[in-house]
């Protein structure tokens, strides 16, 4: 559900495959093997390796096999596996295997990447979102990439160019414990409003054009719903697609800016869960607990506004719902804000193939991969210049762009090293204090010192 | 010829009958050849991994980085675990209800279909009733979640209509159980049906016409002839589906992840949490231990108890 650079769709899961109960068990018994008998971890300091070593270094060019796992859905596979063919056309000597893991969350992704390693799985490239890059960094399980970007200097200054200063910054606070370079920045994803300028029209709302207030939020549901019958907007439990909108909205986050504080008890966050519960106990947002569709939903004109960065926008594609609708900043309080989170691309320490693994970065990092992410990509490319690109504007809703400019405002998705698990607690308390069940002070008490227990 | 064949058949006969207790090896040997497939998968998939999770459970183990060894801490963290308290609290009362609604459910709709039904709707009402467990538990977990939507969803929308607000099914700690018990009967209530069904129908019919020769009511019949040939069968569903109960997970984690506050947590769902977003492998060891030992347990009563009620032809 919650999904900041590749994308599922807000309020629909992404169907998991079905864990049965007998391969679980099965699966655990053959995880648990592993270090019963002794065998290292692949990913814990494996062979360099004979097929390119390390170190950037090395004539020749490199060969050989190359594992690359990224975070994507069947359509997201499809879209990827195109991307990959101009790859192979230009390095035959390197056999790609690209794999696509359809996790239900980031965190969810980085626990399957883990599994994997350690059921011994050579893996050269994996694309890493926020929630997991601190911890491969701090495990030691990836390869610096300061010799092999010292090799590549004008590649690599030209690419960084025309990315994100914020990204890069935040990606050397948060994502390189020992001062080294472990990622190449990818695509990311922001907070906005998606909204459809016919519902709005329909009960004589203009939609804004900056910034707007809760107040003018809630007024704007007010008129829909007497006029047109329609939901203002979707208020769900996902960190990133609900909680953080609301909360950064407010000057407020689950976590300091170095994470190893929890504010998310903080007056200004029970202030936005008490917000984001009264527009469901008004009748602004459906009740949570179920799941629908929500650009169906705004398509069908049962739903005026939902959350998303850019993977709703393929769904709108998809659905032929794109014009008539438009992206909006997320309505404030304290201050304007949105979460972001994104992908990068570190190369494991247990490569065999470093160069290799190198290679395909520095394809990930053209010009042309970016320009080819525009079509299937659930996320905002790395690079400005396609970001705000008309490749990326054209066939999308009105102010896309958006989703680059709140980059200036955004915060980083706290992502401490228990990821996984701290995003299940603040989940669920939002999920209790917007369903009702507790009042979001107790909720986000209660929360506040489970996760006091996962910091330490 | 047709006295040489016979002489000579009995001869061959008594030929390998001598050179079977002569060398004494081949037959066994082939037995073992037989077998060693399901042996094999056997060592594999369920004694190396048991082993091995016995062998985990004394250690701390990341995934990530070597594991260490941490004597019976485990074990002793396992006394002080509220959570897994509560898992297995909530795995209880799931396995009790599942194993008493399907029983009940089963049986009934297996006497239904057994009796009262012509033969074309009997096979339709077959189908039907089993057709749920032929699906995949993502489908039906995802179906679920948009039919109990509390705004889109058809059963709130019925609700609705007679005046009734629907709670929140899957939100509300009171409601999010029961409404994974009640998921669970509809997926998976075919199984136990067909079981019954194949139950009712070795009883044998001269016994039942006897008794309602003797004067017996239907309902008596059912009670004291039926139901006591029946008890093999509902004992054997009885275990089984206490075991596939106890080891609930699919649903439970694609619906509500454990949520909320902990109220739909299952003891397997909880060692998966431990092993795989926690990344405490040794501890989840000890849990899968736990959930081991309890579902033995259970099954040692449970034999022991069907020797007062389950009747031995």
């Amino acid at each position: 559900m919650v999904s900041h650079a590749g994308g599922a769709v807000p309020g629909m899961s992404p169907l998991r495959r079905s864990l049965g109960r007998r391969s679980f068990l099965r699966s655990l018994g053959g995880a648990a093997l592993i270090p019963a008998v002794g065998l290292p971890l692949a990913g814990c300091g494996g062979d360099s390796g004979s097929g390119g070593g390390s170190g950037g270094g090395g004539g020749g060019k490199p060969s050989g096999s190359l594992t690359f796992v990224y975070y994507g859905d069947a359509n997201q596979q499809k879209s990827y596996e195109a991307l990959f063919t101009k790859f192979r056309s230009e390095h035959p000597e390197i056999t790609l295997k690209a794999q696509g893991i359809a996790a239900k969350s980031w965190a969810d992704f980085a626990n399957t990447v883990s599994t994997r390693l350690a059921g011994g799985q050579p893996l050269d490239v994996v694309q890493i979102a926020t929630e997991g890059q601190r911890i491969f960094a701090s495990k030691g399980l990836l390869e610096p990439l300061d010799p092999y970007i010292a090799k590549d200097q004008a590649m690599v200054d030209a690419y960084y160019k025309d990315t994100s200063p914020e990204i890069q910054g935040w990606l050397k606070q948060y994502a390189s414990p020992d001062g080294k370079t472990y990622y190449i920045p990818g695509g990311y994803n922001t907070m906005a409003l998606y909204v459809s300028d016919k519902i709005f029209s329909a009960a004589g709302v203009t939609p804004p054009t900056d910034t707007w207030s809760w107040d003018e939020f809630r007024a704007a549901g007010e008129a829909i719903k007497s006029k047109t019958g329609a939901f203002l907007t979707s208020v769900g439990s996902g960190y990133f697609t609900d909680v953080m909108p609301w909360l950064t909205n407010n000057g407020a986050s689950t976590f300091n800016e170095d994470w190893t504080q929890i504010t998310f008890n903080s007056p200004a966050a029970v202030e936005a869960l008490t917000f984001a519960r009264s527009l469901v106990v008004d009748g602004f947002a459906p009740k949570p607990g179920g799941t629908f569709d929500a650009p169906t939903a705004l398509s069908q004109g049962k739903i005026a506004s939902f959350g998303g960065g850019r993977w709703p926008t393929l769904d709108l594609v998809r659905l032929k719902a794109v014009d008539g609708v438009e992206l909006v900043k997320w309505p404030m309080k304290a201050k304007a804000g949105s979460p972001v989170g994104w992908d990068a691309w570190p190369i494991l320490k247990g490569s065999k193939n470093k160069d290799a693994a190198w290679t395909l970065i520095s394809y990930l990092m053209s010009q042309e991969f970016g320009e080819q992410t525009v079509v299937g990509g659930g996320a905002v490319p790395a690079r400005i210049s396609v970001a705000t690109g008309p490749s990326f504007l054209q066939n999308a809703p009105k102010n896309t762009q958006l989703l680059y400019e709140l980059l200036k405002v955004a915060t980083p998705i706290p992502a401490p090293n228990r990821g996984a698990e701290i995003q299940a607690v603040i989940e669920d308390a939002w999920l209790q204090g917007i369903s009702g069940t507790k009042d979001p002070q107790t909720a986000l008490n209660d929360a506040t010192t489970k996760l006091q227990s996962l910091l330490t | 010829m047709s006295t040489v064949a016979p002489a000579r058949v009995l001869e061959e006969t008594t030929h390998r009958a001598r050179r079977h207790r002569a060398g004494g090896r081949s037959a066994p040997l082939a037995g073992w050849l037989f077998v060693s497939p399901a042996v094999l998968l056997f060592c594999v998939f369920i004694l190396g991994p048991f082993i091995a999770a016995m062998a985990l459970s004394l250690f701390s183990y990341d995934l990530l980085t070597p594991a260490q060894f941490v004597g019976l801490k485990n074990f002793r963290t396992l006394l002080t675990d509220t959570t897994l308290v509560r898992a297995l609290g909530n795995t209880f009362v799931f396995a009790f209800a599942s194993v008493v609604t399907h029983l009940v459910g089963g049986l009934l709709l297996a006497v239904l279909v057994n009796r009262g039904l012509n033969r074309v709707l009997s096979y339709f009402v077959r189908v039907a009733v089993f057709f749920p467990f032929l699906i995949s538990w993502a489908a039906v977990a995802l179906l679920w979640k948009y039919v109990l939507d509390p705004s889109f969803g058809i059963v709130s929308y019925y609700l609705g209509k007679i005046g009734i607000t629907a709670p929140g099914w899957f939100t509300d700690p009171a409601w999010a159980l029961p409404s994974i018990i009640g998921v669970d009967f509809w997926h998976t209530i075919g199984y136990t049906f067909l079981i019954m069904l194949a139950g009712l129908q070795t009883v044998p019919a001269e016994m039942t016409e006897a008794a309602r020769v003797d004067g017996a009511s239907r309902l008596q019949s059912f009670v004291f002839v039926t139901l006591p040939l029946m008890t093999p069968t509902l004992f054997f569903a009885s275990v089984i589906t206490f075991i596939g109960a106890f080891q609930i997970f699919d649903p439970v984690q694609i619906i509500t992840a454990g949520g909320p506050d902990n109220s739909t947590v299952t003891a397997v769902m909880y060692l998966y949490q431990t092993g795989f977003q926690a990344f405490q492998i040794g501890y989840a060891s000890t849990i899968a231990l736990v959930v081991f030992a309890v579902i033995m347990l259970v099954t040692i009563l449970q034999f022991w108890g069907s020797r007062k009620w389950v009747h031995n032809a």
